[in-house]
């Protein structure tokens, strides 16, 4: 009888464990490094906004917080606060554009404006522009 | 269709006048909890904005999916629980700077200002009245400005079992560097 009711504290016990350590693994969680993940989609950057532009909602559907790899022209590249790097690119629209944000530290001169680069984001939505952010160079 | 129309009547708009219209696109928004239990940040760097200064109008959109947590799993709650970006992806602020005559857009220097507005979170819009303060630089102007906002006038529902983790006041700071829209 007893040895039963040790058996049992120690599977429960175990199983205790089992749920901490797992609740501390997703807690602490960072974000995804892109480069050692698939993207969902493959996209050039003029196509990505013309699909935002001919139907947003389902492209908001479709797109939000996936991991889209966008190629395109470097239209501009700008640096804000905490010195965290802006590249935007080229899209058949003058209006919209697609804006990739890097993490900090990642390094400019990779960056040149006119010059062609592929670049994997989470898509976050449409603003003025197509947004990605958490982005690699590929 | 209609996200044509809406960005001509912008760009019409923006280049009827002369050098009175500033904007970025890469402004800074974030805000900062401090607990006795921890501290949570969260930082979004594609704030976009603009800034006429012959009005003092100024007007930002974001998109709650842009602001970035160290925490994986906390952006998602953040996105999920209580923002629900899903059904309201973005935060805006409409308004203006109330005492712009205090500021000479002409000559460098930094100036205190105030600005109102009504300030749209989670499809809840209340007036807000916040100090902020205007730099004017060659070629730009930054504007600066650090808030609190009660997340529960928003009618954001932290729960219970979380809700000593996260402070009663969130700490806003706004940062952002305007350069003039051109006309081409």
């Amino acid at each position: 009888m007893k040895k039963h009711i040790m058996i049992a504290l120690f599977v429960v016990f175990f199983m205790a464990l089992a749920g901490i350590l797992a609740a501390l693994y997703l807690f602490n969680l960072q974000h995804k490094d892109l480069l050692k993940v698939k993207p969902d989609f493959v996209f050039t950057a003029t196509d990505l906004q013309k699909a935002f532009d001919e139907d947003e909602a389902a492209a908001t559907a479709k797109f939000v917080n996936k991991i889209i790899e966008v190629t395109g022209i470097i239209e501009s590249v700008k640096t804000g606060e905490g010195n965290i790097l802006s590249v935007t690119l080229k899209t058949g629209s003058v209006f919209s554009s697609v804006i990739c944000t890097f993490p900090p530290g990642t390094d400019s001169s990779v960056f040149v404006v006119g010059k062609q680069v592929v670049i994997r984001g989470e898509c976050s939505g449409l603003l003025m522009d197509i947004l990605l952010n958490n982005c690699v160079v590929v | 269709m209609k996200r044509i129309v809406i960005f001509f009547t912008i760009f019409f708009f923006f280049f009827n006048v002369n050098a009175q219209k500033y904007m970025t696109k890469n402004g800074y928004i974030g805000f900062y909890s401090h607990t006795p239990v921890e501290d949570i940040k969260a930082d979004n760097n594609q704030v976009a904005s603009v800034l006429d200064i012959s009005t003092g109008e100024l007007v930002f959109q974001v998109l709650i999916k842009s602001f970035h947590f160290e925490k994986a799993l906390l952006e998602e709650h953040f996105n999920e629980n209580y923002m629900e970006s899903e059904k309201f992806p973005k935060s805006t602020f409409k308004g203006k700077i109330i005492n712009l005559s205090l500021v000479d857009f002409t000559k460098n220097g930094k100036y205190d200002v105030d600005v109102e507005g009504d300030l749209n979170i989670h499809n809840v819009t209340k007036k807000v009245n916040v100090k902020g303060s205007i730099e004017i630089i060659s070629g730009g102007i930054n504007a600066f400005s650090k808030f609190n906002i009660v997340p529960e006038d928003y009618n954001i529902n932290i729960p219970g079992i979380v809700r000593d983790n996260i402070a009663k006041n969130l700490e806003v700071t706004v940062t952002m560097k305007y350069s003039p829209v051109e006309s081409k």
